[in-house]
């Protein structure tokens, strides 16, 4: 008794460690972005309690020796990016877990190839794609290059998603309405597809974030028109001022926001699909 | 209607189904009795097209379907999970088949209503249509998935061990819901199951299957009194069955040496119907033209209008007695006890060393 309840404090402990390595930055983040400004700097103390930084990322604080961030551009960019890579990534990623699922001739091989993407390094594939552009004269962009290397990368994570979820999906269903005499492309589309939704959200989330923040890749493929995190890292890499952190956190609001907006969804989905409350009664007569 | 011509499906060499051939009657009930991997699921869904057969074809109404995808067969399915739609509540479960089939949808909103309303009515389930399936109990889900099923109006409607996931109270019920439910549709049902009760009560005809190879079609009554082969008197678990050889005339095992009735060449065989044998009491001798046999009780079975008694044979295996307690009453005896059972010779069936049966019994019973 005595040893478990030693183990007990001990996983608790584990677990407010690993609780405080993760939010901890952000905390800190969060509290120096409402340094003063312009003189205040990314570090303790605080001078004054401030929303200087976080208007001075929205563009509508007096100009001042602070450049401001170069993110207006950048941000629509990354989000351009990861949308268009969210839904190319989804649709091949279902459409290829859809084709697994019949075990075909070589679906081994053809799911390490899928899965090679997520597995080789961003650097070297970021690399190696700069030069082949460069040798055959496609010039590098953030809608070209780099977003076939989002797709190649986000892909196999939206395939491995999706296999998981077909691997759970009960394929009885499909045949009942096949034998109801509904062709199949229609079952997928009334039947197969509503089941599997849950699934599609979860694909697509991931790939938005992944593309999203994805650095190694798009800096080698980018060309000069820059995504976000790569703006950001140009900034960083000159001067650190806490108006870095104020989009830190207007950032991470939006991700929250978006994650919510996910978690709504997929209760909404779950809901339809439960009983909604009204109990269970055997009345066969 | 719909024929089956010598249909052979291997699954990775494992014959699943050999060269099964059937003719299926319009209108008609039709229990199919296997074991468990007997290949009877492989059966219903090479016919539902839900498998490719490796030869062989089907025929429904003269139009050869053997390559027809599922969706263009019209031949209901009714598995046995139900696999309702879980995001679709009860009547656009049913309407579903109506509204998005490729042959024949249903456009008109107000025919669909009705069509579903009507078999709603049919299977008992019209105050539950507003409901989502997850919110139904076992039986409800059985009809909805019935009702789903025979809405489109099938041709021959396929059933899988339909009531095998159901309690053995609402078993019962079901049993004659579904009867009932096919004759006002008059639609021909074929109905698996590994249930020879189930497959005995409810057959206008039975099939029984044993490693995909078909033993018997007959009716259940014919199945039951004169079962072709001796596997078939297994499967239908109404009979005892000793294995033997003949000499001297007489059926000779490890249990002892039964008179034959009638000139056969060979047996392997020798099967006693469970209530075609009765204990003799102490004293009681054993009567002309009788077989008789030494056996240990071990213990017995009340069920009511009839009681079991389960005997301990000589050679280990073990020998059942149906005493139909409306015309006797119950008689005990003492675990371990020594009784003699005996049965009319005339009575027991007879099979050959390939297990094919010999002599016709109830003929000559009857003359």
């Amino acid at each position: 008794m005595r040893n478990f309840n030693f183990l007990k404090a001990g996983l608790g402990f584990y677990t407010a460690l690993f609780i405080t390595f993760l939010y901890a930055p952000f905390v800190v983040m969060g509290i120096l972005s409402f340094q003063a400004g312009p003189e205040g700097g990314p570090q303790f103390p605080i001078i004054e309690w401030s929303t200087y930084w976080y208007q001075h990322v929205l563009g509508i604080a007096p100009p001042s020796r602070v450049a401001p961030l170069p993110i207006a551009e950048a941000l629509t960019r990354s989000l351009t990016l990861a949308f268009a890579t969210m839904v190319v990534s989804t649709v091949l990623g279902t459409l290829t877990a859809q084709a697994f699922r019949r075990h075909f001739k070589g679906s081994g091989f053809v799911f390490y190839l899928v899965v090679l993407g997520m597995m080789v390094p961003g650097v070297l594939l970021g690399l190696g794609m700069a030069l082949v552009a460069d040798q055959v004269g496609i010039a590098r962009t953030w809608w070209g290059t780099a977003f076939v290397l989002h797709v190649v990368y986000t892909y196999p994570f939206a395939f491995l998603v999706m296999l998981a979820i077909f691997n759970r999906f009960d394929s009885s269903v499909e045949e009942a309405a096949w034998a109801l005499g509904v062709p199949p492309g229609r079952t997928f589309r009334k039947i197969t597809f509503p089941l599997i939704f849950p699934g599609v959200l979860s694909a697509m989330l991931f790939a938005f974030t992944l593309s999203y923040d994805e650095f190694p890749r798009t800096l080698f493929t980018g060309g000069s028109e820059v995504t976000m995190p790569i703006a950001i890292y140009g900034t960083f890499a000159v001067e650190i001022h806490p108006n870095l952190f104020a989009f830190g956190v207007l950032t991470t609001v939006f991700s929250f926001a978006l994650l919510s907006v996910y978690g709504l969804l997929m209760a909404a989905s779950v809901r339809r699909a439960k009983t909604k409350g009204i109990g269970v009664q055997e009345d066969i007569e | 209607m719909m024929e089956v011509r010598a249909l052979a499906k291997a699954f990775s060499g494992v014959k699943a189904i050999d060269e099964f051939s059937l003719q299926v009657h319009a209108d008609e009930y039709l229990t199919l009795l296997g074991p468990s991997g007997s290949g009877k699921s492989t059966l219903l869904r090479l016919l539902a097209g839900l498998e490719k057969p490796d030869s062989g074809s089907i025929w429904l109404n003269g139009v050869d379907i053997t390559t027809q995808p599922t969706h263009m067969r019209n031949l209901g399915f009714v598995q046995q999970k139900y696999a309702l739609f879980p995001h679709l509540n009860v009547i656009d479960n049913v309407a579903f088949g109506l509204r998005h089939r490729e042959l024949d949808p249903v456009t008109d909103p107000a025919r669909v209503e009705k069509r579903v309303a009507d078999i709603l009515e049919l299977v008992g389930l019209t105050d539950l249509g507003g409901r989502m399936v997850g919110q139904l109990s076992g039986g409800q889900k059985q009809r909805v998935s019935l009702a789903r099923t025979l809405v489109t109006e099938p041709k021959v409607c396929l059933l899988d061990e339909p009531l095998g996931a159901l309690d053995a109270n609402l078993r019962e019920r079901m049993t004659v819901e579904l009867q009932k439910i096919r004759r006002a549709l008059g639609v021909t049902f074929m109905h698996v199951t590994g249930n020879e009760a189930e497959a005995i009560a409810m057959g206008d005809r039975m099939i029984v299957l044993d490693r995909g190879r078909l033993l018997q079609v007959d009716p259940p009554d014919t199945i039951f009194t004169v079962p072709a082969t001796i596997d078939v008197a297994r499967y239908i678990n109404a009979y005892n069955i000793l294995s033997g050889t003949l000499s001297d005339g007489r059926f000779t095992s490890s249990n002892g040496a039964f008179p034959v009735v009638g000139d056969v060449p060979e047996l392997g065989y020798y099967a006693v119907r469970y209530d075609a044998a009765h204990v003799l009491a102490p004293g009681e001798m054993v009567p002309d033209g009788s077989a008789s046999m030494s056996a240990r009780f071990i213990a017995s079975e009340f069920m009511g209008s009839q009681i079991i008694y389960i005997f301990r044979r000589i050679d280990g295996g073990t020998f059942e007695v149906v005493r139909h307690l409306s015309r006797e009453d119950p008689a005990s005896y003492e675990r371990d006890q020594q009784c003699t059972i005996c049965w009319h010779a005339a009575d027991a069936l007879l099979f050959d060393v390939k297990g094919r049966l010999v002599m016709d019994n109830s003929m000559r019973g009857a003359a």
